[in-house]
């Protein structure tokens, strides 16, 4: 089971955050200030930080950069109120590996938190392949079992990026963020209509469905 | 330069005219009365004259008096005396005066000489004056002389009024023009000034010269109006982000039970339909809310920290890619034109993002079978992207209101979105000063925007 590190001086914030992860077989421990936090972040034992960036005691950015100055390399995910793109570029340049807006829809924080749990065990890997489906991103070409699938270059960033997070809940957020490398939320449904194509193109006639819609919350690929 | 009509309408203008037609005025009235007093002073002159020579004449005998009147007439090179002697029946004795002017009472004194009829090489004289009188020898002595100068002093005066007065008239045009331009270049820095806050640029003032004058006060006036109304505007602001910001919380909060409830639902197809459809307007509430802050947020940033050199064609680009599969999902022809690479000064992210509000307004108004025109262009005012769509159209009355917060036009009340995509692209091209114009195409609409910071004109 893996564990959590919450690190964040709103109780409700983190009752939120500690209810999620337990929901999803996530252990976490919380903690409410900056220097007490980066001492148990410190004394190891975690998976992955969830770390408000306004704190007290030591602020978050102080954290994360402690952190990295010491070798720990645990996943760090940013939570903030500050949603600029400063602010963001300051929190990730820090050394978080992702940063995440307040208020957030619990499902995104979770969502987040779990592909960085899985990226820590993940290799770089020039062939993907999720049950029949198969990508050789050197030879930058696509294949489910015999059939060989087009893939225009955005379709192959968008497979690229669910084969890579196979059996993760991908937000729709995290699908831009990833594939087009914005940051802001697209006004309509662009990313669905993006990820039924895609799913049109892996998911043949008669052939087992691989990706699948989370109701309420992002896709899962495998 | 400004026009004759500009210049015209400034009061300091119309007030030097209005000193000069004055001073005319004056002038006139002065030059009147010293004619006035001179001929006055100079018709008495001359009636004593009359008189002392009437009453020398009476003095001399018939003989005398003959001679005396051929040495005067001798002596008389102007030609400006009269003498007549007439005898009882009129008829003439000596002098130039051919008969006895009718209607001149022959009382001595001096009076107005009327239709006197003169001899060669006396002719009619105009300001005549003259005193009959009754010899004892029963003759009729009449003794005139005219006030020659007058005519003259007259024709000098006449003179000088229209040389004074058309000076005058001249000056004063000068003077007024002149006085006026500073008028007209300082009521130019306000025509600026207001056209800054016009665009949105709360924070601009207009000019006070520091004289204290009309226009001083008048700008210090709407500058302080200007105060208030910015006042204002931030309150409504802070009271209007505070309500999104306030809301977005307990929403996300909402939003997280619903789905929690979703999750722990069983497995009903019912209450799942009901929970799903909660979660959707749950969302939609919070995508209104984020839109909400995202222009605030965007209006507030006039840092540009985030600005650089912005290739647009390559932006233009990942937005048609973004959005061509749904053009395909909803069977509209998405065609990209890029005429020009043209390199702008901006942030990359927020051009993305307004781009991408409006393609996605385009397709989503546009009809099945319809098409979306993308192009990208540079002529001398810049570069220009045009998003032609063929929806419905904008009336040209609401052409301004789309542009607000939460307007949606006549009958896209249904369409979904925040109602605010616009706003958006309005709060970026403004941090931009990039102008975004919009025009009716073949039915359909056409969003220009326009890639140059605006230069101000004024």
């Amino acid at each position: 089971m893996a564990r959590v590190l919450v690190i964040e001086d709103d109780a409700a914030t983190a009752q939120e955050i500690v209810t999620e992860l337990a929901q999803r077989d996530i252990a976490a421990d919380w903690v409410a200030d900056g220097r007490e936090g980066l001492n148990k972040a410190l004394a190891g034992g975690y998976d992955a930080i969830t770390l408000d960036r306004m704190l007290p005691g030591m602020d978050g950015i102080a954290v994360v950069a402690a952190l990295r100055e010491r070798g720990r390399h645990t996943p760090v995910l940013m939570i903030s109120a500050l949603s600029d793109v400063d602010e963001r570029v300051r929190g990730l340049r820090a050394g978080g590996d992702d940063y995440l807006t307040k208020p957030f829809a619990s499902h995104e924080m979770a969502a987040r938190l779990e592909v960085m749990l899985r990226r820590s065990q993940l290799q770089p890997l020039s062939k993907l392949r999720v049950a029949d489906l198969e990508m050789d991103l050197i030879e930058r070409t696509a294949r489910r079992g015999q059939r060989t699938i087009e893939l225009r270059s955005a379709e192959f960033r968008l497979l690229e990026y669910m084969m890579r997070n196979q059996g993760q809940v991908l937000t729709r957020t995290m699908i831009f963020e990833a594939v087009w490398g914005y940051h802001f939320n697209p006004t309509t449904n662009v990313i669905e209509v993006h990820v039924a194509r895609m799913r049109k193109q892996i998911d043949g006639p008669g052939e087992p469905p691989l990706l699948r819609t989370v109701r309420g919350s992002g896709y899962v690929l495998g | 330069m400004a026009r004759f009509a500009d210049h015209w309408r400034t009061s300091a203008f119309r007030l030097s005219l209005l000193y000069g037609g004055v001073f005319v005025v004056a002038v006139l009235a002065l030059l009147g009365l010293i004619y006035w007093r001179t001929a006055g002073y100079m018709i008495l002159q001359n009636d004593e004259v009359i008189d002392l020579e009437l009453h020398a004449f009476q003095k001399l005998d018939a003989a005398a008096l003959r001679e005396r009147i051929a040495h005067e007439m001798d002596r008389d090179v102007r030609h400006i005396n009269v003498y007549g002697l007439f005898d009882h029946d009129g008829n003439q004795i000596a002098g130039n005066l051919v008969s006895a002017p009718p209607g001149l009472p022959e009382d001595g004194t001096v009076h107005r000489l009327r239709d006197a009829r003169l001899g060669e090489p006396w002719q009619a004289l105009p300001q005549l004056r003259g005193a009959a009188l009754l010899l004892g020898s029963g003759e009729l002595l009449v003794v005139g002389r005219d006030v020659a100068p007058l005519i003259e002093i007259r024709a000098i005066i006449l003179r000088a009024l229209a040389l004074v007065g058309s000076l005058t008239l001249l000056a004063g045009i000068g003077a007024a023009g002149l006085l006026s331009v500073s008028p007209l270049r300082r009521i130019g820095a306000i025509k600026s000034a207001s056209e800054r806050v016009m665009r949105g640029d709360v924070k601009a003032r207009l000019p006070i010269a520091g004289r204290h004058d009309e226009l001083d006060m008048l700008a210090g006036i709407v500058n302080s109006m200007l105060d208030e109304i910015e006042r204002l505007l931030s309150e409504v602001k802070s009271v209007c982000d505070g309500i999104a910001h306030d809301l977005r919380t307990p929403l996300t909060r909402l939003r997280a039970r619903i789905y929690r409830l979703q999750q722990d639902l069983d497995r009903q197809p019912q209450h799942q339909a009901a929970a799903e459809q909660a979660v959707a307007e749950t969302d939609a509430l919070l995508a209104r809310f984020q839109a909400l802050l995202r222009i605030s947020e965007i209006e507030d940033s006039q840092r540009r920290g985030g600005f650089a050199d912005v290739a647009l064609d390559d932006i233009v680009a990942q937005t048609i890619e973004l959005y061509e599969p749904m053009a395909e999902a909803r069977s509209v022809r998405l065609v990209y034109a890029a005429r020009a690479k043209p390199r702008v000064h901006g942030d990359g992210e927020l051009l993305f993002e307004a781009i991408n509000n409006l393609v996605d307004n385009a397709i989503k108004f546009s009809p099945a079978g319809g098409s979306v025109q993308v192009e990208l262009d540079e002529d001398a005012r810049g570069a220009r992207i045009d998003i032609v769509d063929s929806g419905p159209g904008i009336p040209a009355q609401e052409r301004e209101a789309v542009l607000q917060r939460f307007y949606r036009g006549e009958g896209t009340r249904e369409a979904p979105g925040s109602g605010l995509g616009l706003s958006i692209v309005s709060a970026i091209a403004r941090l931009h000063r990039f102008e975004l114009e919009l025009a009716d195409a073949d039915g359909g609409t056409r969003v220009t925007l326009w890639c140059a910071p605006l230069r101000l004109h004024g």
